[in-house]
């Protein structure tokens, strides 16, 4: 009693009143740090060693040669951006990893930047945090800062791997700052869309597409020369137009940096909001939508169109891009059968013909589509740990028939995503006048599905043993996979390591039949991964 | 219906080094209003994630209709469930959700669920994202008390609602209890436990403290006796019972009394007693007396 009832010294009030905002800061480099420091890694490691190799990829003038024609190509030009000096190490690698890297850095900015503010905001922490003498401005501002500079630290990363493997100061400093200032951009839009709108998803969706309006617009500047200034408009043209190892050009850099001040300054004058308000605010009441609410796998239908319509967006534009870049991609390997030999050595062989082009290229989209299984199976945990899926389990049916039911729509919504693409590619070869038909662009896209549907097999899994690691495991199967293929034939591993891979055992469909064994291998390992999955759902505790 | 709404026994649940529960032997009939009593962590939850199949427990079992609770696709046709924190999805409004659980659920009395939408002033067209706590609550009452399931399993289910609201639930129990339902209620109101339970049972650190009808309760526990006399001052220090005996004034006298009151009254005779009041405890202070005292 006696010690409460004493007046609090001076130090401690001073201690009061000075802390909130430090611990603010603490708290938000807490949320971000880990995913700060996975994209500094990785900016500076795909940076070091793409310069690092640049010696034995361009070894001779004929090679440099050629790969200025395919870099020239304006398909390979939409792709890959305007390309630099790329004799130099410095210049090839920002050929190679600049937009990679640039959408990496991006994506993830803003994503962190709308989970911890918006996404705390909606998940009502912040409102005890904001109930001490923090306000939420300050709040606000000290998030900026710690984002900002983990952006900076991201394009830091990438110049000073560019800096140890020798490349040119001058051109690694001013690539490194393109990075580091598309992050800051996207961090400002990020905040700015967490002010406006009132739900997480929305804001996350608002600089979503920001970023593909972004890319599309930089596409069109590359790809189309007579459509160049486009990129004056988008922070990846504004990066390109800079030419880091070439021209070293500041103008488009203060560009950029003036529009992130712009927008960075808006999201903290949009901050003067009411908290868990925005400006955009949803209808306080609507008529009700009965659609889809009459079973299990109904409901789990409804919950999965708005992020299967985004998904097919993304896979579908990119592939349509890819059928419609067929035609010019063909023909310029079959006028270079030295880059085809080249190519065909590497082990992608058949790339002048548009079966074996379509084929390499939808290797690729089992990424994507077990990365939506893979988010479909998170948010079924999600709702899980945030109690809602409780009320469902309530009812009269099993977890293990419930969660079956999950699983069974994520996996009709994967084959949707894949006959996406194949209709896109078709389509866009359509246009592009490749000789390329619907049943072959479906079947090429068809025959990568059982690699997703591992993934979702691993997921589901997850979800029954291991729920905290849903992603990671899910991403063994596929992303590892993919990355252990390219591992091994980098450093040339005994055959037996890249036969681990699903990739390894794809046919090149079309151009070849398909691995009916292979396939149906994975299809049981995957059906296996989620029978166990869910028998262990069934039997293990709610969480709650 | 010769088999028991509820039973469990020897239920035990530990998560890691925690006893959650230890050895809980329930039963409770069909149509009786259960009242299900402890502090915070003391295992209230935990029993009802067990009788839902939701967790499995360590040892022991639970039947709910005679029917295991793990098999949850039968017991659940015959159960209604709010939970303590109801979640919902945000962007669903309150008639969605309604009409989700209700064609998810063990069959719903449309009717009765548009009168309680009333009843209980809960706007449906509103995304649950806008709902308060209270509101939330609402609408897992609403879809509960719709069902017409032979058991209701409600898990602190007032606790956000207001005192307008809290007798719109009060008399929903009644009705569910009019209408043969059984109510197994764990609660935090004691009033509200007072006035709507036949039995409760009192929970303490995973064990059960305690199990009776509210009435059984109070004579079990001390009971106020204010007596005035005319007489000699009655002797009372010997009398089985008895105990904090207090000189109010001047032919005025106070005790506690546990258990019968026959050997006081007989001592009490003697003395020509004028008035005598008789306080018995309320179903708070038992509380408070259990977990006051006894400690947790």
């Amino acid at each position: 009693m006696t010690t409460i009832d004493t007046a609090p010294s001076t130090t401690n009030l001073t201690d009061m009143v000075s802390r909130p905002g430090r611990t603010a800061t603490a708290l938000t480099v807490r949320q971000v740090r880990r995913g700060a420091a996975l994209v500094a890694v990785l900016a500076a490691a795909m940076s070091a060693l793409v310069a690092g190799t640049h010696a034995s990829t361009v070894s001779s003038p004929a090679q440099a040669e050629a790969l200025a024609a395919l870099a020239g190509n304006p398909a390979i030009r939409t792709l890959f951006g305007e390309p630099t000096d790329l004799a130099d190490p410095g210049g090839f690698t920002v050929w190679r990893t600049g937009i990679f890297l640039a959408v990496l850095i991006g994506a993830w900015t803003l994503l962190a930047t709308t989970r911890i503010t918006r996404g705390e905001e909606d998940a009502g922490r912040v409102d005890l945090l904001l109930s001490g003498p923090l306000t939420a401005r300050h709040l606000l501002r000290r998030q900026l800062v710690v984002l900002l500079t983990a952006a900076a630290i991201a394009g830091a990363a990438a110049t000073v791997a560019l800096l140890v493997a020798g490349t040119d100061p001058a051109g690694a400093v001013v690539h490194g700052s393109g990075l580091a200032l598309i992050g800051m951009f996207f961090a400002g839009t990020g905040a700015l869309t967490a002010q406006v709108f009132t739900a997480r998803s929305a804001a996350t969706g608002g600089a979503v597409a920001v970023l593909a309006v972004g890319l599309m617009l930089r596409m069109v500047g590359d790809g189309a020369p007579q459509l160049g200034w486009v990129r004056w408009l988008t922070p990846f043209g504004l990066t390109g137009l800079s030419r880091p190892y070439d021209t070293n050009r500041w103008l488009p850099l203060l560009v950029l940096a003036a529009a992130t001040a712009a927008v960075t300054v808006a999201a903290v004058l949009a901050g003067r909001r009411d908290v868990r308000g925005g400006w955009v605010t949803p209808a306080a009441g609507r008529p009700p939508r009965f659609a889809l609410l009459g079973s299990v796998p109904a409901f789990a239908l409804r919950r999965m169109l708005r992020p299967l319509a985004g998904w097919a967006t993304g896979i579908g534009a990119y592939f349509l891009l890819i059928g419609l870049i067929a035609e010019s991609m063909i023909t310029f390997l079959a006028d270079n059968p030295h880059f085809a030999d080249l190519a065909a050595r590497a082990g992608f062989a058949g790339l002048d013909a548009v079966e074996g082009y379509a084929a390499t290229l939808f290797a690729l989209l089992a990424l994507p589509v077990s990365g939506f299984a893979t988010a479909r199976i998170t948010a079924l945990h999600a709702d899980e740990t945030g109690r809602r899926w409780t009320l469902l389990c309530a009812g009269p049916r099993t977890r293990r028939s419930a969660a079956g039911a999950e699983v069974l729509i994520t996996t009709a919504g994967s084959v949707a995503l894949t006959l996406v693409a194949g209709a896109a590619v078709a389509a866009g070869a359509v246009v592009s006048g490749a000789p390329l038909s619907l049943t072959e662009a479906l079947a090429g896209a068809l025959n990568v599905l059982p690699v997703a549907l591992l993934g979702l097999g691993a997921a589901v899994l997850a979800l029954g043993v291991a729920p905290q690691f849903i992603g990671w495991i899910a991403a063994l199967p596929t992303v590892g996979g993919f990355l252990l293929l390219i591992l091994a034939d980098s450093i040339d591993a005994p055959a037996w390591i890249a036969k681990l891979s699903p990739f390894a055992h794809l046919a090149r469909v079309p151009a070849e039949g398909p691995q009916v064994t292979a396939a149906a291998i994975m299809l049981l390992l995957g059906g296996i991964g989620c029978v166990v999955g869910l028998a262990t759902y069934g039997r293990r505790d709610l969480a709650t | 219906m010769s088999a028991a709404a509820v039973r469990t026994d020897n239920l035990t649940k530990h998560y890691g080094a925690v006893r959650a529960l230890d050895q809980l032997d329930l039963h409770v009939a069909a149509g009786e209003v259960f009242g299900f009593l402890g502090p915070n962590g003391a295992g209230k939850s935990t029993t009802i994630r067990l009788l839902l199949g939701l967790a499995r427990p360590t040892a022991g079992t639970a039947h709910l209709f005679g029917i295991p609770s793990s098999d949850v696709a039968v017991t659940h046709r015959r159960l209604a469930y709010v939970p303590a924190d109801v979640a919902l999805w945000p962007q669903l409004t309150g008639a969605e959700i309604l009409e989700l659980l209700a064609r998810t659920g063990p069959g719903t009395d449309r009717a009765y669920q548009a009168e309680l939408v009333d009843r209980f002033s809960l706007d449906p067209n509103k995304p649950a994202r806008t709902y308060s706590t209270g509101n939330r609550q609402k609408v897992a009452l609403v879809a509960a008390f719709a069902t017409r399931a032979p058991l209701l399993i409600l898990d602190e289910p007032t606790s956000g609602l207001d005192p307008l609201m809290e007798r719109e639930f009060r008399t929903a129990v009644r009705e569910a209890c009019d209408r043969g339902q059984t109510v197994f209620l764990s609660s935090h109101q004691l009033a509200e436990v007072e006035a709507v339970c036949d039995r409760v049972a009192i929970l303490r650190t995973g064990q059960l403290a305690e199990v009776a009808t509210v009435n059984d309760l109070r004579r079990l526990h001390r009971t106020e006796i204010e007596v005035s006399f005319t007489g000699a001052q009655p002797d009372l220090s010997t009398v089985t019972g008895v105990d904090d005996i207090d000189t109010v004034a001047a032919g005025r006298i106070r005790f506690s009394l546990t258990g019968p009151p026959a050997p006081a009254l007989k001592a009490l005779a003697a003395a020509d007693v004028a008035t005598l009041s008789v306080r018995e405890p309320s179903l708070e202070e038992i509380f408070l007396g259990y977990y006051g005292e006894a400690g947790r």
